[in-house]
């Protein structure tokens, strides 16, 4: 009896504690409040960004984000910013979170966040950046270009027919190429199905190694580096995750590695042609910017690609596998 | 005065707002939940087939909406493809002879490749614009509603079966798999039905989550025997806390569910404090061992006579 009297005790202490909580932050609350509601030039934006993970790229894309909006707004814009932590279902709770509290705008940072927040609102302008493939990540069958809805955005594809060509001028010799990926990244298989194709027309024979997460990884690097004579990486989160067992594994095999973009590049691969993912969040900033004050309507914003491509290689591997490379490539600075 | 701005950047009415979608998705975790409570309570059966289970239900449920099939439908098949991994997990435990968690570990990790299959891909998209689903982010009012119904029809039918023959015959094996041998029960063929009906419940979790979220996703089941557990448990231990000993079977399920509810709302709440959100696990993580460490402590305070007993037992031994 006396633990039921303890545990009631307990639970209305807390609601009462909850309470006025909530009643010294209302308070504190209501001049904001009335600041928020007058229309006039100095209106603020409250911008919601929903990451899905912590991952370099998709936090130097939410960086370049931010940095742009607020090179514009300056202190007239606030950020709500959320990371799902890895957790799926969360980008739900996310999303729902921003939709309720009527945010002017909502960047979402990678596919899953994305098809959340679409799933979520219909009316709010929404910005998706680090996603590859629109048209596959919203469902739209006839892809144009533009979403036709309250969604565009920046797209982290990699120019694949430029990286294509460039495996090509690296090692015109080599015969069998690996692309290596998650199983559990669709942006990756797309990459993977449009350089395959690109290669093969090239002449070369392409096989996927695919893993399911870090723990796999080793065995499936291993079968590729033995069965292949280059390896591709795409941008993939896993694969720039776990960038030093990759080097582990090929180095000493003498596998050179061509990767999607600069942060693998630098962990494991030989060369890059690549995109900035703070270039790409400072684009869709840009696009923001656009939305919020000058009107633009994102159903009529087509979707855009990263600003510019930089050649670039690793000069530590390179120099360790006797790769010799053309003048016209920038060596990664060291971190 | 740092502590007044943070406050004043708090807008409670944000908080409220943001309650329906909370709970939406909380009754769905709940239907899950309500699978790992007959597993993990009623069969006293670690089941880790459900993390790959509850993405199947998904998987399958957004593949066959997009091949024109109506939602319900989809989620009969749902059901189905769970019932079918938990069959897998049951065999490979009572004919094979594998220990019930490495049993479930790996159907689970089959389980992402035929996920993958299924979805032909890690991610597949349905667009509430382009088909009717049945719950969806979009109107959380209704979906509220939908998983409400949802959860109370299987309530009803989970406390008709576990009170017939059959599922008593499951619940005795729970609770004690050589007495109820000894009385001629097939524990062997309870444990496999057991499994069965979890993994459906839990796909069919899976299947309304992908229709509320708009997609399904390889990595949508990870970590749910976690959520799963702990709704069950949170469920648990306010249904002590409300009921106490009146407590009957019915009311336990109805708790699970709201477990599922609290759980969301927890992590509604630490998303709204805005804590940085690289501590959102380590908060959750915490606010669930509370509600894991009331019933050890109050039972450890409950028990002071017998520990005293036996106390003197050795004493005297």
């Amino acid at each position: 009896m006396m633990k039921k009297k303890t545990i009631a005790l307990l639970l209305a202490a807390m609601l009462v504690l909850s309470l006025s909580a909530c009643g010294t932050a209302k308070t504190a609350e209501s001049p904001a409040a009335s600041a928020e509601a007058s229309p006039t030039a100095d209106k603020t934006y409250t911008v919601g960004i929903c990451q899905l993970v912590q991952h370099p790229a998709l936090d130097a894309a939410t960086q370049g984000f931010k940095d742009a909006l607020t090179e514009k707004l300056g202190d007239k814009v606030t950020y709500d910013e959320q990371n799902a932590a890895g957790d799926v279902p969360t980008c739900a709770i996310i999303a729902n979170q921003f939709v309720s509290s009527n945010v002017d705008l909502i960047m979402a940072n990678a596919t899953p966040a994305l098809q959340a927040v679409q799933t979520a609102t219909s009316t709010i302008p929404v910005l998706g950046t680090s996603v590859t493939d629109y048209g596959t990540a919203l469902g739209i069958d006839d892809w144009s270009g533009t979403t036709g809805t309250n969604i565009s955005g920046t797209s982290d594809l990699a120019p694949l027919d430029q990286q294509a060509a460039m495996l090509k001028e690296l090692f015109p010799d080599a015969k069998n190429v690996g692309i290596l990926y998650c199983s559990a990244e669709p942006n990756s298989k797309y990459q993977s199905s449009v350089i395959t194709k690109l290669l093969t027309d090239m002449g070369y024979t392409c096989k996927d190694y695919t893993f399911s997460d870090s723990n796999d990884l080793q065995t499936v690097v291993t079968s590729a580096a033995a069965e292949s004579d280059v390896i591709y990486l795409p941008t993939d989160n896993t694969v720039a995750s776990n960038t030093e067992i990759i080097k582990n594994v090929c180095v000493p095999a003498g596998v050179p590695i061509v990767a999607g973009e600069e942060g693998i590049c630098s962990g494991c691969g030989v060369a890059t042609l690549s995109i900035s993912y703070y270039d790409l969040g400072y684009a869709t900033g840009e696009m923001a910017y656009e939305i919020l004050v000058n009107g633009a309507d994102p159903a009529s914003m087509p979707i855009q690609f990263a600003p510019k491509y930089t050649k670039e290689y690793n000069a530590d591997i390179a120099a360790t596998l006797g790769i010799s490379i053309p003048s016209d490539y920038v060596a990664i600075a060291a971190e | 005065m740092e502590i007044l701005a943070y406050f004043a950047s708090l807008n409670p009415l944000n908080l409220i707002a943001s309650l329906p979608g909370n709970v939406a998705q909380g009754v769905i975790w709940g239907i899950m939940a309500l699978g790992v409570f007959i597993t993990f309570r009623l069969l006293d059966f670690a089941d880790l087939t459900v993390d790959g289970s509850f993405a199947t239900g998904g998987a399958v449920t957004v593949v066959l909406i997009l091949a024109g099939a109506p939602a319900p439908v989809a989620l009969l098949a749902a059901i189905v493809s769970g019932i079918l991994a938990g069959l897998v997990t049951g065999l490979l435990h009572t004919r094979l002879g594998i220990p019930g968690i490495l049993a479930g570990i790996l159907t689970q990790i089959s389980l992402w490749s035929v996920n993958l299959l299924i979805l032909d891909g890690a991610n597949k998209a349905v667009n509430v614009d382009k088909y009717t689903l049945i719950v969806s982010l979009r109107n959380v009012g209704s979906s509220i509603i939908t998983a409400l119904c949802f959860a109370s029809v299987l309530i009803m039918l989970l406390y008709w079966y576990f009170g017939t023959e059959q599922g008593s015959a499951i619940r005795a094996t729970g609770c004690n798999p050589h007495m109820s041998k000894a009385q001629g029960i097939n524990i062997d063929s309870m444990k496999v039905l057991a499994l069965c009906i979890s993994n459906g419940l839990v796909a069919l979790s899976g299947g309304l989550m992908a229709q509320y979220q708009g997609f399904a996703d390889i990595k949508m089941g990870q970590g749910s025997i976690v959520i799963g557990l702990a709704a069950v448990i949170i469920g648990d231990v306010l249904g002590e806390a409300f009921f106490a000993k009146h407590m009957n079977f019915v009311i336990r399920f109805i708790f699970v569910v709201f477990g599922g509810v609290v759980y969301y709302l927890v992590v509604g709440l630490v998303m709204w404090l805005r804590m940085p959100t690289d501590l959102l696990k380590l908060l959750t993580a915490v606010i669930v061992a509370i509600f894991l460490a009331v019933p050890y402590l109050r039972s450890k305070a409950k028990n002071s006579f017998k520990l005293a007993g036996k106390r003197g037992l050795r004493e005297n031994a």
